[in-house]
């Protein structure tokens, strides 16, 4: 049993290392290749785990050669256009300005209700909403609104707003990161002056602390409403 | 090129090289320890040739010589090989000296012949070959 347990950690970890080389696109948008990889990789892992007499070489050195030979595929399918679409395929519009293109369904061996399901995925209820729909060599469907039922955006109004800035979490759950608070260009003296004026004691007292570039704070207490203020980078804290 | 890449690329190249060397490795290893025992089988056929049968020192310390040889090995290739695959091979030279104490030459030759038998063709069950792949 202790032999099991061993090699079920000894190929996790090959199994994480190997991912890991094989970048995060594995995760989510799989192309044909990948799902294939994904697949084996994970039948080919079980073997030495279940069956004590194969060595777990047996299951390490397959999935080596398969990273080997995706990296080989990827490196392909980048220089060769072609030799991409052959692994790949190539993106299809399923609906153009005319309606549904069954003949792009038919090869794409979809229903129309499928087609239906995606654009609902994608917030279209009703098909006379697209523009064009293209099934992607991911699978997953890109849809492009008609202008009429495009959503309507900052620059359709001709507003001046201020640029969104990304919020760099201070403290999360009870824990200060020094790294953000680099990042932030902030101090501790500043963050313990948001948490006066929020009413916390301890850092480990806040739930979430956020700081966004525009000096935006966000800051919630365990089991309490959140609270917003502006701060400035020397430490004093505004209303 | 980014850093990741270059790491990439590194991790790659290695990986190709450990599966090349644990290939040429396992080879290397099932042949020589093979091949051993092969010779060791022949040794002991002209030992009992020598001296007229089995019930002798000099087969008795030659099977012995084997079964410590092979289990020496058989330790080294269970990291590269099937263990059930080697199994047989341990079985059929612990039967040997069972042979040798109750004086059966006849399933002793048998067993002799098995294991013979048993390393000739294991480069042809396991080795890389058109017929193996396919």
């Amino acid at each position: 049993m202790l032999t099991i347990v061993f090699r079920a950690i000894i190929i996790y970890v090959v199994v994480l290392f190997l991912y890991r080389i094989m970048g995060k696109r594995q995760l989510g948008e799989m192309q044909p290749f990948e799902l294939v990889l994904t697949l084996i990789i994970a039948d080919l892992a079980t073997i030495p785990m279940a069956e004590v007499s194969v060595p777990v070489l047996h299951g390490i050195i397959p999935l080596l050669t398969l990273v080997v030979l995706h990296f080989v595929l990827a490196l392909l399918c980048k220089f060769s256009e072609k030799f991409s679409q052959f692994v790949s395929g190539k993106p299809v519009i399923v609906i153009n300005p005319k309606g549904i293109d069954y003949k792009a369904l038919k090869n794409l061996d979809i229903s129309v209700d499928d087609v239906f399901e995606a654009l609902r995925g994608s917030g279209y209820f009703k098909i006379e909403q697209v523009q064009y729909a293209i099934m992607e060599t991911n699978g997953k469907m890109s849809v492009l609104p008609k202008s009429d039922f495009a959503p309507l955006t900052v620059q359709d109004m001709k507003l001046k707003v201020e640029k969104s800035t990304l919020p760099i979490n201070i403290i999360s759950e009870g824990k200060l990161s020094k790294e953000n608070l680099k990042v932030a260009k902030l101090d501790e003296l500043t963050v313990s002056n948001i948490l006066k004026k929020a009413g916390a004691k301890r850092v480990k007292d806040v739930l979430l602390l956020t700081v966004d570039k525009a000096g935006e704070v966000y800051v919630q207490k365990y089991h309490q409403k959140y609270q917003t203020m502006k701060v400035k980078p020397l430490g004093e804290v505004e209303e | 090129m980014t850093k990741w890449l270059w790491f990439k690329l590194l991790a790659v190249l290695s990986i190709l090289a450990v599966v090349i060397g644990m290939c040429v490795l396992e080879d290397r290893v099932v042949k020589t320890s093979l091949a051993a025992v092969n010779n060791r089988c022949y040794e002991i056929e002209a030992a009992i040739e020598r001296n007229g049968g089995i019930v002798n020192g000099e087969v008795a310390s030659l099977v012995d010589n084997l079964e410590y040889r092979w289990f020496k090995d058989e330790a080294g290739m269970c990291y590269l090989v099937n263990h059930k695959n080697t199994e047989q091979l341990g079985v059929e030279i612990v039967r040997l000296k069972t042979y040798i104490d109750e004086e059966e030459e006849i399933e002793f030759y048998v067993s002799l012949n098995i294991i013979k038998n048993y390393v000739e063709t294991f480069q042809h069950f396991m080795g890389a070959s058109v017929e193996n792949i396919l």
